[in-house]
């Protein structure tokens, strides 16, 4: 089947372009940068590259307006001229569109501090399958009038409307940033210690964990002065507990964070997010360990150590990681958390499902996508909530 | 109302949780704006989520509409009951049902109280962030229905980034969990559009709430300016700083001399004082609190006063919170706006107040949240004078018109409910009110749950299969079929 690729420079041209997919019944796929599209086809791509006019910037309102096309890494480079950014740090931000980053809800290591996109914007742009197009919030961060559509979106995976473009509250860039390696040599440590890290009376923009090799980074973006007394305090708790550890600022730590990234974001594999209580992710990561080494499988984890989010990439055949995922599904199911395939090859998802098991809300998030989409026209196949 | 209905619900609740004397429901004819009154036909009190459901299974079987109501103290009339309607009241469902502490989690039923969570939690060093000046009185389920802010929403956000999961009973009677203790339940965010949707959506029976430790340092700050502008300049330059405080709050002369006589916080008596407050670990407040301090004074503040301990910060946050019901001591009445203005344009907006103050000829107070733009105009009246009751209301609303031009928003935080839906269509189109309604059919195709509210005219969700019943909507006389 041939596919039709059109790239819209506006929002109505969006709604124009999904209500004639819609009234031929032609699914459309909706693509930003395509940093995280599988390999999935329709009668109809819909690209979101050439929205990019009208960025808005109100530094006096730590506000900012952005089309849905522009990449983070474009975004914060326009924010950063008043010193403010758009304070989320996904995989792949030069390439990760604004549209794409709140379709799948992503973030990364600084989630700690400043959460997900969610919970940062104030005002959303969308284009319908109607062919009409909807706003909904506004321009100001506090706001309660009407429907918060724009959390709907965040993570709904493109399957209800397209984003055209969304206004985010902002953070100011900070005077100073630094990182605490700490490095242990057991993984099961790592769970503990993060969580005593953060009891600490500090205040990280990142508390991560990655392995192998089995290590925290703690990041801290404040003063200089503030900055090396909350390293300090950390310091001494991890060398009590028996970690190595070094402090890295400027280059190096840039270099340490990208190098973090990429450990599960660069390799070839499946890419897997487990959901925990904070408490269990020690646990986790020692199931996780055990399996692994039991199987002898190329790995890496990284993860948001404090707040119950571990990524994991797996080598291996997919009957092994098949196994591996169902087992750990089961496990996290069990403690009341779930296993996603963010990532993962089609014939992987067909076999064990993107998502687990479905919960009692499938009915209604079916009933609110039969609102938004009653032909199913967007990115059909994305969301277990399809009718 | 009819008999049997009545009897299934006195089954459902027992004898002692259904009221239906007419000095009983007098309680339940308004919420705190108690202009907007009108009788439901009975008022329940569940006990647990099972009865909740078959409250609501019931009134879907009779075509009975409901309001969900947690302890009455919203602004905006979303607990204001319908005609023809019944009252269901959260009041007993009040336990604190689990704490995690290493999780930072707790488990409440809607009808706790905002404050309970924080007393509960304090001995182990938390607290649950979101304050609105109610919270002494005011019930999670209320916040959420509300999405609520408060004075620290600047830096902490609001309910809905507090809120990690809860159990409702959907309109059709039916339980659901939306997230969860733990992050990123799979699948829709549908906790993060029903927190806000004003008790129009679904009845929250539990909730899983997010605790937040202690700062290690709070440090606060009163200064008092010669103006409103003065003032304002300064928090310009906090955030043109890269600061984000915790709070900034600021009152104009006529709400610090009503504070003052209220409750004698012992306020400058400037035109203008701020409340600018930080907090975190100690050694990034200490060097950011000199900061904001510099900057007061280049912009002119009058007065320093920062707070040595508790009790003063205690003293400087009474006269703040005590502002709305301080205004008694002045007027006979007042009206409370609610509406927002990006930060940049408060300025601009503060002076159109004051012009449509020497036009209307009502004293107007200001006292807002600073840092987000969130203004609280106080509109003075006596009601005992024919038509100013009236007049107070239009000025209101003409303050509103202003927020909107400022591309600002027409509620803040006490949400629309039924006082501020005609102005929504002011602040969206009908396409973005009808992409709003489509969750509303998704949630409730019927419009049995809290209708009329939010929206300046409801949508009907398409036919309902069967014999025809008349709608929710039009029994209650909100709309009529054509």
């Amino acid at each position: 089947m041939s596919q039709r690729v059109v790239e819209p420079r506006d929002a109505a041209g969006v709604a124009t372009a999904l209500q004639s997919a819609a009234a031929q019944n032609l699914a459309v796929i909706v693509r930003g940068g395509g940093t995280k599209s599988a390999d999935r086809s329709a009668a109809v791509l819909l690209s979101t590259t050439r929205l990019t006019e009208g960025i808005d910037h109100v530094a006096g309102d730590l506000v900012a307006t952005v089309p849905a096309g522009l990449t983070l890494d474009a975004v914060n480079s326009v924010l950063c001229r008043a010193g403010q950014w758009l304070p989320l740090d996904p995989p792949r931000s030069s390439r990760a569109t604004i549209g794409g980053i709140i379709a799948t809800n992503d973030s990364g290591p600084r989630r700690h501090r400043f959460g997900t996109p969610r919970d940062l914007i104030i005002g959303i742009e969308i284009a319908l399958v109607n062919g009409r197009t909807a706003k909904a919030g506004g321009r100001v961060v506090k706001n309660v009038a009407g429907y918060d559509l724009s959390k709907l979106l965040c993570g709904s995976l493109g399957s209800l409307a397209v984003v055209t473009s969304a206004t985010f509250k902002l953070s100011p860039v900070a005077a100073h940033s630094q990182t605490l390696v700490a490095t242990v040599s057991d993984i099961r440590r790592l769970g503990l210690l993060a969580r005593a890290i953060a009891e600490l009376p500090v205040a990280p923009t990142a508390i991560e964990l990655q392995s192998p090799p089995h290590r925290l980074l703690i990041r801290f973006e404040t003063t200089e002065q503030a900055a090396a007394r909350q390293s300090e305090l950390v310091r001494a708790v991890c060398i009590e507990r028996g970690a190595a550890c070094t402090i890295v600022s400027g280059q190096p730590e840039a270099d340490a964070w990208h190098a973090h990234e990429s450990r599960v974001f660069s390799g070839a594999g499946t890419i897997v997010k487990l959901a925990v209580l904070p408490t269990d992710v020690a646990a986790i990561l020692d199931r996780i360990a055990t399996i692994v080494t039991e199987r002898r499988l190329e790995h890496a984890i990284i993860g948001r150590a404090a707040l119950g989010i571990v990524l994991l990439r797996l080598g291996g055949t997919l009957e092994a990681q098949a196994a591996i995922i169902t087992e750990l599904r089961r496990e996290a199911s069990g403690r009341g958390g779930s296993a996603v395939l963010s990532s993962a090859p089609p014939e992987l998802l067909h076999n064990i499902g993107r998502w687990g098991p479905a919960t009692d809300a499938m009915p209604l998030m079916r009933a609110v996508k039969q609102q938004f989409d009653p032909l199913n026209t967007l990115n059909p196949g994305v969301g277990a909530w399809e009718p | 109302m009819n008999h049997p209905f009545l009897q299934g619900l006195a089954h459902i609740v027992r004898p002692d949780g259904l009221f239906t004397d007419a000095s009983d429901l007098l309680t339940y004819e308004s919420d705190a704006l108690v202009h907007l009154r009108a009788t439901p036909d009975a008022v329940v009190l569940p006990r647990t989520a099972a009865q909740v459901q078959e409250i609501v299974k019931l009134c879907r079987r009779e075509g009975v509409p409901f309001v969900a109501r947690g302890h009455g103290t919203g602004l905006s009339g979303g607990a204001l009951p319908v005609k023809n309607g019944i009252v269901i009241g959260l009041s007993r469902m009040n336990r604190i049902l689990e704490v995690d502490i290493p999780n930072l989690r707790a488990v409440v039923e809607p009808g706790v109280t905002n404050l309970e969570i924080t007393k509960h939690v304090a001995p182990f060093g938390c607290y649950y962030a979101p304050d609105p000046s109610s919270q002494v009185v005011c019930s999670i389920g209320g916040n959420i229905a509300e999405n609520s802010g408060g004075a620290h929403c600047l830096k902490y956000g609001f309910t809905v980034h507090h809120v990690l999961g809860v159990e409702a009973v959907l309109p059709d009677g039916e339980l659901v969990h939306l997230g969860g203790p733990v992050l990123d339940t799979p699948g829709l965010d549908l906790l993060g559009v029903l927190v806000g949707s004003e008790g129009t959506l679904a009845i929250v029976t539990k909730a899983t709430v997010r605790l937040l430790r202690r700062p290690e340092k709070v440090s606060t700050l009163l200064a008092g300016f010669r103006s409103i502008d003065a003032a304002g300049e300064a928090v310009s330059a906090i955030i043109a700083n890269g600061i984000v405080p915790a709070a900034v709050e600021m009152m104009d002369r006529l709400t610090i001399e009503a504070a003052e006589a209220a409750v004698h916080p012992n306020f400058p008596k400037t035109d203008a004082v701020l409340i600018v407050e930080l907090d975190g670990p100690e050694s990034e407040v200490d060097e950011l609190f000199a900061v904001v301090e510099s900057l007061c004074q280049t912009c002119g503040a009058i007065t320093m006063e920062v707070a040595k301990d508790q009790a003063q910060r205690e003293r400087i946050w009474k006269g703040r919170k005590a502002a709305f019901a301080a205004m008694g001591r002045v007027s006979p009445n007042y009206y409370v706006q609610d509406g927002v203005v990006p930060r940049t344009k408060l300025p601009e907006v503060l002076r159109r107040i004051r012009e449509l103050e020497a036009r209307s000829g009502l004293r107007i107070g200001n006292v807002f949240h600073a840092g987000d733009g969130n203004l609280h105009p106080l509109i003075c009246y006596d009601e005992a004078v024919p038509g100013q009751a009236e007049h107070a209301e239009h000025v209101a609303g003409e303050i509103l018109t202003y927020c909107i031009e400022a591309g600002g928003a027409i509620t803040g935080e006490h949400g629309v409910g039924m006082d501020k839906r005609s102005y929504m269509a002011q602040m969206f189109g009908a396409d973005d009110l009808d992409a709003m309604q489509r969750v509303r059919c998704a949630f409730d195709p019927s419009g049995s749950c809290n209708p009329g509210k939010v929206f300046p005219t409801p949508r009907l969700c398409g036919e309902v299969p069967g014999p025809y019943r008349p709608h929710p909507v039009e029994r209650a006389g909100l709309a009529e079929r054509f």
